[in-house]
């Protein structure tokens, strides 16, 4: 009888304290705001921020918590659908309408409203941070364009000038793949195509510039008209035609991009300001950067985007907000950008001595783009995208079986 | 009265705690994910999750996707079990020969099975690499390739590369299991064996495989479960590409899931997986029983 009453005290124990780990603690002193991001270095900027925020707002505890990217997005959306998301976390834009649809957020409009910083920060980000349903849920955090990186020394030795259009593009392309040693093999390739997740931002640079959309003014898929589809096979030639891209290039990821740029395998790439550090550490003055080349109807490159967005589920709102808007104010943003080494997003903290890849950074703003709001982009990032090109590129599919299967994508 | 009685609760006591345990971290996920199966649930789709039947089945059998990923998985645990078997028994055979340092070669062989999943396949990804990896570099020297393959970037290679990447990973399990066998069998038989004239391939073959044909059968059938089970090497190495050509059911079910935000279609890819797997092993345990008898 004794043992049974123990083996019911343990178990009542055991039940007690799984439910205790779930339960929410309420002590009105102390506010705990858990913050999700997904970058690798805290010590930088991140913890020198949390102390200054946490002196400045005595009552409220940041409690931050690092996720990795490759499953950020994953764990995110499952802990919003199991109940349990952060109060605050780092954003995507194209994550947007999922976090919209699933009521996640917590729409900010009226803690903005009343916020000073708001006016310091640009116009056109807050314009492409605001949902379609005209609320505000994201607050900005930094901002990236992606531009061409090219070799200086490579283009003197050849007399190469920077390509403005997608043709002189091929151009100076062809041109730069070579054999440098004359044994017959390749040492040079023009221009490193990241075919790997992530590679999209460099297939929209030529095709979304060159007649391609994902919806039209009327909201209809402009993804298999006979120019998009010529664009994807302009694209899919630059490797399979043309070859000026590495025999990789299917596998290639950023790391590989990168690396490729480093060691000189690649004259020409594409990415932002967050590699620049990098590359110019490895290449010094040989290495510079410039606006995309222009497509057949303009040009097109990607806006990286950055927010924080607090989620509707949060017991500490106020604080919450407190904690983005901090983030988001110039002098705290500008502590940020050390670590992130990308754009401030606040107009005073814009200076007049930017250097080469900071210009080609701002002299690519007007024509920076975001991928549609659509709860369908998330997945065409992750896994359709890469799928679909590394089957073009094998000529497994054509062109336009490619840009088919993403059109259906998109009207599911 | 009361004796008897507490012997019999008492091993029930004991084993609850466990039970929950398992209850808990296994059996509820599982009848979970069942569930999942016959629902329309996309993640960031909440107000349209409910039960549609066997609705995400009849999507599966007309989606030529699984198709590939089941014939994907097939030469995946097929190629895998059967080099791993040959080599680590190969190796298991060295190993039970006495020579100087066997101690530490044994050691050794151990490597590559306590190396964590995700580092193998980094590491295994560098050495493919077709720009600046070993296997390119070490091939061009020797003069076998004029060119540098992108061995992962190649549609027909990619899923050979994995797999070579994951029989050096997996060998050394065969190995330890199959030489603890071999060191089992007493050497009085093969002493027997000798003195009756039975040849070296006589005795492999009549007393070595016998005897330890248990010890084969059971590794085999963890290895063909863990193997058919296993992406991480697969995902980080290539995430399925290029295209499709590394997509195992695993692996398309994890993107499902985790790219797709998919629950309903990726659980009944699951299920799927398991009653397949189901369906193997329970054919597999019977003629195991069968030969017992």
């Amino acid at each position: 009888m004794k043992k049974t009453f123990v083996f019911i005290m343990v178990l009542v124990m055991m039940v007690s304290m799984v439910y205790a780990q779930g339960g929410k603690e309420s002590e009105p002193e102390v506010q705990t705001v858990k913050f999700w991001y997904h970058f690798d270095d805290p010590e930088t900027a991140l913890n020198p921020l949390i102390e200054k925020f946490e002196a400045e707002n005595p009552g409220i505890v940041i409690e931050p918590e690092r996720i990795s990217w490759d499953v950020y997005n994953q764990k995110l959306l499952t802990a919003i659908a199991g109940g349990y998301p952060p109060d605050v976390a780092q954003v995507k834009l194209w994550w947007q309408p999922q976090l919209v649809e699933m009521g996640a957020l917590l729409p900010l409009d009226d803690y903005i409203a009343s916020w000073d910083g708001k006016d310091d920060i640009y116009d056109k980000v807050w314009e492409l941070t605001k949902y379609s349903d005209g609320h505000q849920y994201y607050m900005p955090l930094q901002m990236v364009i992606l531009y061409l990186y090219y070799r200086t020394d490579m283009f003197e030795q050849l007399g190469l000038e920077l390509p403005k259009t997608r043709e002189e593009f091929l151009d100076v392309a062809k041109k730069l793949t070579r054999d440098t040693d004359g044994d017959g093999i390749v040492d040079v390739y023009g221009f490193g195509i990241r075919g790997a997740r992530g590679g999209h931002d460099w297939w929209g640079t030529f095709v979304l510039s060159s007649g391609a959309q994902f919806f039209d003014e009327d909201g209809n898929s402009g993804l298999t008209t006979d120019k998009a589809i010529a664009a994807n096979q302009w694209f899919i030639d630059l490797y399979r035609k043309h070859k000026v891209s590495p025999p990789t290039t299917p596998s290639d990821g950023f790391k590989e991009i990168i690396a490729n740029m480093v060691s000189g395998k690649t004259a020409m790439t594409i990415h932002h300001l967050g590699s620049a550090k990098t590359l110019e550490e490895a290449l010094g003055d040989k290495i510079s950067a410039a606006p995309v080349p222009m497509g057949t109807e303009g040009a097109w490159t990607s806006f990286g985007d950055e927010e924080n967005a607090v989620f509707a589920a949060t017991e500490v709102p106020d604080a919450a907000f407190k904690w983005v808007s901090f983030l988001a104010e110039a002098e705290n943003n500008a502590i940020w950008q050390k670590s992130s080494g990308q754009v401030s997003i606040n107009k005073s903290n814009a200076t007049s001595d930017a250097d080469r890849f900071l210009k080609a950074t701002t002299d690519s703003a007007d024509f920076a783009g975001v991928l549609p709001a659509h709860s369908g982009t998330a997945e065409f990032v992750e896994s359709l995208w890469p799928a679909l090109m590394q089957q073009a590129f094998a000529g497994q599919i054509t062109s336009e079986q490619m840009m088919q299967q993403i059109e259906d994508h998109f009207s599911e | 009265m009361n004796k008897i009685k507490r012997r019999d609760t008492l091993p029930y006591k004991m084993i609850t705690p466990a039970m929950i345990v398992t209850l808990a971290i296994i059996f509820i996920p599982m009848f979970r994910t069942i569930g999942y199966s016959f629902m329309n649930y996309i993640v960031y789709k909440p107000t349209e999750v409910r039960y549609n039947g066997f609705e995400n089945y009849k999507t599966i059998f007309s989606d030529p996707l699984f198709y590939s990923s089941l014939k994907n998985t097939v030469i995946w645990i097929v190629g895998i079990i059967t080099f791993q078997f040959l080599l680590g028994f190969i190796t298991a055979l060295l190993l039970n020969k006495r020579f100087i340092g066997r101690g530490i070669a044994r050691s050794l062989i151990l490597i590559p099975w306590v190396t964590p999943s995700v580092i193998t396949a980094l590491m295994w990804r560098w050495m493919y690499d077709g720009n600046f990896g070993l296997i390119n570099q070490i091939l061009f020297r020797l003069g076998w390739i004029d060119q540098f393959i992108p061995f992962l970037a190649d549609m027909q290679l990619a899923l050979p590369s994995i797999m070579f990447a994951l029989v050096w990973q997996g060998f050394p399990f065969f190995a330890i299991m199959l030489l603890a066998g071999l060191q089992a069998i007493p050497d009085e038989l093969y002493e027997a064996a000798r003195i009756d004239g039975a040849s070296t391939s006589q005795q492999f073959f009549r007393i070595t495989i016998p005897m330890l044909k248990p010890v084969i059968l059971t590794t085999l059938l963890l290895r063909i479960i863990w193997v058919a089970n296993s992406l991480d090497v697969i995902v980080v190495m290539t995430a399925g590409g290029p295209g499709y050509s590394t997509y195992t059911l695993p692996v398309y079910s994890y993107f499902k899931a985790y790219k797709g935000m998919d629950f309903g279609y990726s659980s009944a890819l699951a299920v799927l997986l398991t009653i397949l797997l189901m369906i193997i092993v329970s054919g597999y345990v019977r003629n195991l029983l069968k030969e017992e008898r």
